[in-house]
């Protein structure tokens, strides 16, 4: 057993996290909260059978962070839940929706097992692998489900002498954040990102952005396409919209990296901002992270109505910077009112 | 087993839970009191309640309510199995009678729920525990809890005007109406309030609510020691001032705060007071005016905080304070015992010294704060939980601060409860008769004893 029992005992069990767990928010249940989790990960240490209730509890959890923001006695929730669904999975206690999204990545490359061509939205190849400064490091979802998100993002990064890798695999979020070893996975991307000879990578969904640049041992310059754009909005030629949106913080954007004013600052510059009911670092989580969509389809769907609901009156867009977060509001009801940065930026430029 | 989880699904269909990770999720409550029970439940309104009370009283299968957890005594912690009946799923905010100065709230309804519904209206419901942001009004009531402003406004003994209660045997009762005054028969309210669920399962609540004060100021004074501190509080409070808040914190506490946030203005050291006033805006900052300049003399230092953000953040801070003591020694973890002693107001440099000779004789390291307008102490000890050795120093550092409340005239629980933590002190707390009082009580109410067994010390004989 490798749980950090010090890390685990430093909860005092105050129920702070109950206030704010947006899976408990649904659920009602202790075992789909915070407190639940960690009782039962120091139940584990403790010699607790991983039965599938067990399994159910710790894989619910989106790892959205909010519990570690408010939680007085410094705990980081999300951190013990991931070692101990590491340590499940290296006990082959997984369930079958874990084992049938690690499959898909293992062996296609991407979390949707598609065994197409990932640049298949690219027209012009020709820049493919070249010496470049910066590397727009795409992401599963954009290449497979939001490709014209790709082309738009890559467009403008292009201007700023980016480049693409020619065989981009699955940046191993989805793994990591599930307990599996992503190491082939970070291994060949940095092998293919050093041969561009970029110092930079930039890429446009959250999930990508936070296991680059956290769960990637190598020393590499990450930034969000919020971060680059807010550096270079008024280099692009802009023409102001009249409309105004909302912007909804990713998690693993804003709680987890802090990236909260560069994307406003970017809104700022095009349209009128409106802020969601709860934002920033109180922003409720979409119910899409953590592999709660793909494991527990409804209860993620039912976060995302709840989202939903923050969007305040008169907005045109919400606008995000995570492809799973579009999904997931969009499903719940949103539509093609949810929109990606890129696209509201790509739609202002003259 | 199996027959009973039938008959519980059949009462409230799948709000009921067999699983060993869902029992284990509701074994304890924030106190190291632990007892896995056999079965939770979540009802979901008051006739499944009274259904359920029956049938566990039919098949004498034990009954533990609990609000959110966030209990410090064990009242919530299911020692003979049964049922953990999990309340917090009845929050519904019934009525807001403004005009009548009340509210009727299910007991699942989050404490700061409630005053953010209450706050256009102008009006707060006063107790305001640490834990108010997650603990729920049953609990409350349970527990008879209260918090910072208890100074001024009372406990939640003084809100409650009626309980709807189902009894051990499944009637439903109420125990008074929405008259803000009467004088018909025994206050079987006030009997229910701080009962921790031995005696009923509370399924409503009518409760009295005030009107928000139209103006708020924090005074911060640090002084040299705790006794002179006190002695600046009984000051205070003989010239006439009734602060809306008045609190301390010693130099360990000042240090944690600054590490939940280190941009709060708090003096550098010595033990600190902050007294709040609330009013008009004149009265407030003229009972501010009279707090520095008593505190003047006595004081190292002493000033009005400057913005509501300020003071917003300052309590925000301390609200967290007792959870956050690992953030100053990440190896150390606040362990809850001791932690809620209370004595007579003019006892408090007494009591304070007494813990402070029992910690370092034990070479127990400890963090104390709390409410000193009210006489009580929260003492937080902390300590590397993988050592055995702390563990003993612990347990007799505890029952050490325990009775030296009680030697200076106080009490073990002001405001937390007795639960099974404190159980052992009730004989000598109340006295042999009156808990035999007690006893009687409890037998009336719930002859089988099936309602939360082995709290409040109601069965050491």
């Amino acid at each position: 057993m490798n749980l950090d029992l010090k890390e685990i005992n430093r909860c005092v069990r105050c129920g702070t996290c109950r206030s704010v767990c947006p899976v408990f928010e649904e659920s009602g249940w202790e075992s789909a909260n915070t407190r639940g989790r960690i009782l039962l990960t120091r139940g584990l240490a403790r010699g607790l059978k991983a039965d599938s209730d067990v399994l159910d509890s710790l894989n619910t959890c989106t790892t959205c962070g909010i519990c570690t923001d408010n939680c007085p006695a410094g705990v980081n929730p999300p951190q013990l839940i991931e070692a101990a669904r590491r340590d499940l999975v290296g006990k082959g206690l997984v369930t079958r929706e874990q084992a049938a999204l690690s499959r898909n990545i293992f062996e296609s490359g991407n979390t949707f097992g598609d065994p197409g061509d990932r640049l298949a939205w690219l027209r012009d190849r020709s820049r493919l692998n070249e010496k470049a400064g910066y590397v727009y490091f795409v992401g599963c979802m954009n290449s497979y489900r939001r490709s014209e998100t790709a082309a738009r993002t890559f467009d403008i990064l292009s201007r700023f002498g980016a480049t693409l890798l020619s065989a981009e695999q699955c940046c191993g979020s989805p793994l990591v954040r599930t307990g599996f070893d992503a190491h082939r996975f970070a291994d060949e991307n940095l092998r293919q990102i050093k041969g561009t000879g970029a110092n930079t990578v930039i890429t446009s969904c959250a999930g990508c952005y936070t296991t680059l640049k956290n769960n990637y041992s190598a020393d590499l310059e990450v930034l969000s396409i919020p971060e680059f754009l807010a550096e270079h909005i008024f280099e692009l030629d802009l023409e102001p919209l009249d409309i105004t949106v909302t912007y909804h913080d990713p998690c693993h954007l804003g709680r987890h990296n802090k990236i909260y004013e560069q994307p406003r600052r970017v809104i700022e510059a095009v349209c009128n901002l409106k802020e969601m009911k709860a934002s920033g670092k109180d922003a409720r989580c979409c119910g899409g992270g953590g592999g709660v969509r793909s494991g527990y389809k409804d209860l993620s769907l039912r976060m995302a109505k709840r989202r939903l609901q923050d969007v305040p009156e008169g907005v045109d867009y919400i606008v995000t910077s995570c492809p799973l977060c579009i999904r997931n509001l969009s499903d719940a009801g949103a539509g093609e009112k949810a929109i990606d940065l890129t696209d509201l930026v790509a739609s202002a430029i003259r | 087993m199996k027959d009973i989880l039938n008959d519980l699904k059949e009462i409230v269909g799948c709000r009921v839970s067999a699983s060993l990770a869902e029992r284990c999720c509701y074994a304890s409550d924030a106190s190291l009191v632990e007892g896995l029970p056999d079965f939770v439940v979540r009802p979901e309104n008051t006739q499944a309640v009274s259904r359920l009370l029956r049938f566990c009283s039919e098949h004498k299968i034990p009954v533990v309510p609990r609000g959110a957890g966030t209990g410090l005594a064990g009242g919530a912690s299911p020692l003979q199995g049964g049922i953990v009946l999990d309340m917090s799923g009845m929050n519904r905010i019934m009525e807001i009678d403004i005009e009548n100065l009340q509210v009727m709230v299910e007991p699942g309804v989050v404490q700061e729920k409630l005053n953010q519904a209450l706050k256009p209206y102008g009006f707060f419901f006063p107790p305001d525990p640490g834990s108010s942001a997650m603990c729920t009004i049953g609990g409350m009531i349970a527990y008879n809890s209260s918090g910072m402003r208890c100074v001024k406004y009372g406990t939640v003994r003084n809100y409650v005007l009626d309980l709807e209660v189902v009894l051990a045997d499944g009637r439903v009762i109420h125990t008074g109406s929405k008259v803000l005054k009467s004088s018909a028969g025994y206050d079987l309210t006030r009997l229910f309030v701080g009962s921790e669920g031995t005696l009923g399962v509370i399924t409503r609540a009518g409760l009295k609510i005030q009107s928000l004060p139209e103006s708020r100021k924090l005074v911060l004074a640090s002084f040299e020691d705790a006794e002179t501190a006190g002695q600046a509080v009984i000051k205070i409070f003989s010239a006439g001032i009734n602060p809306s808040a008045c609190e301390i914190l010693d130099k360990t506490t000042l240090q944690v705060l600054k590490r939940c946030d280190s941009n709060l203005a708090l003096p550098d050291d010595g033990d600190v007071i902050l007294f709040e006033v609330d009013g008009t805006k004149n009265s407030t900052a003229e009972a501010a005016l009279k707090i520095a300049k008593i505190c003047g003399p006595l004081c190292k230092s002493v000033r009005v905080a400057s913005s509501q953000p300020e003071m917003d953040a300052i309590w925000a801070a301390r609200r967290l304070v007792g959870a956050a003591i690992s953030r100053l020694d990440p190896a150390r973890t606040r362990i809850y015992v001791g932690e809620d002693v209370g004595v007579p107001i003019k006892q408090i440099p007494a009591l304070i010294k007494r813990v402070s000779q029992i910690t370092a004789k034990l070479d127990l390291p400890a963090m104390k704060y709390g409410h000193i307008g009210d006489g009580n102490l929260h003492v937080a000890l902390f300590i590397d939980v993988m050592n055995e050795d702390q563990w003993e120093r612990l347990r007799l550092a505890a029952d050490r601060i325990h009775r030296a409340a009680m030697e200076l005239g106080g009490t073990v629980s002001s405001e937390h409860g007795i639960g099974l933590a404190r159980a052992q002190y009730m004989p000598e707390q109340v006295g042999e008769e009156a808990l035999q009082v007690m006893r009687s009580i409890k037998r009336a109410l719930d002859p089988l004893g099936i309602l939360n067994p082995g709290k409040l010390g109601l069965e050491m004989r």
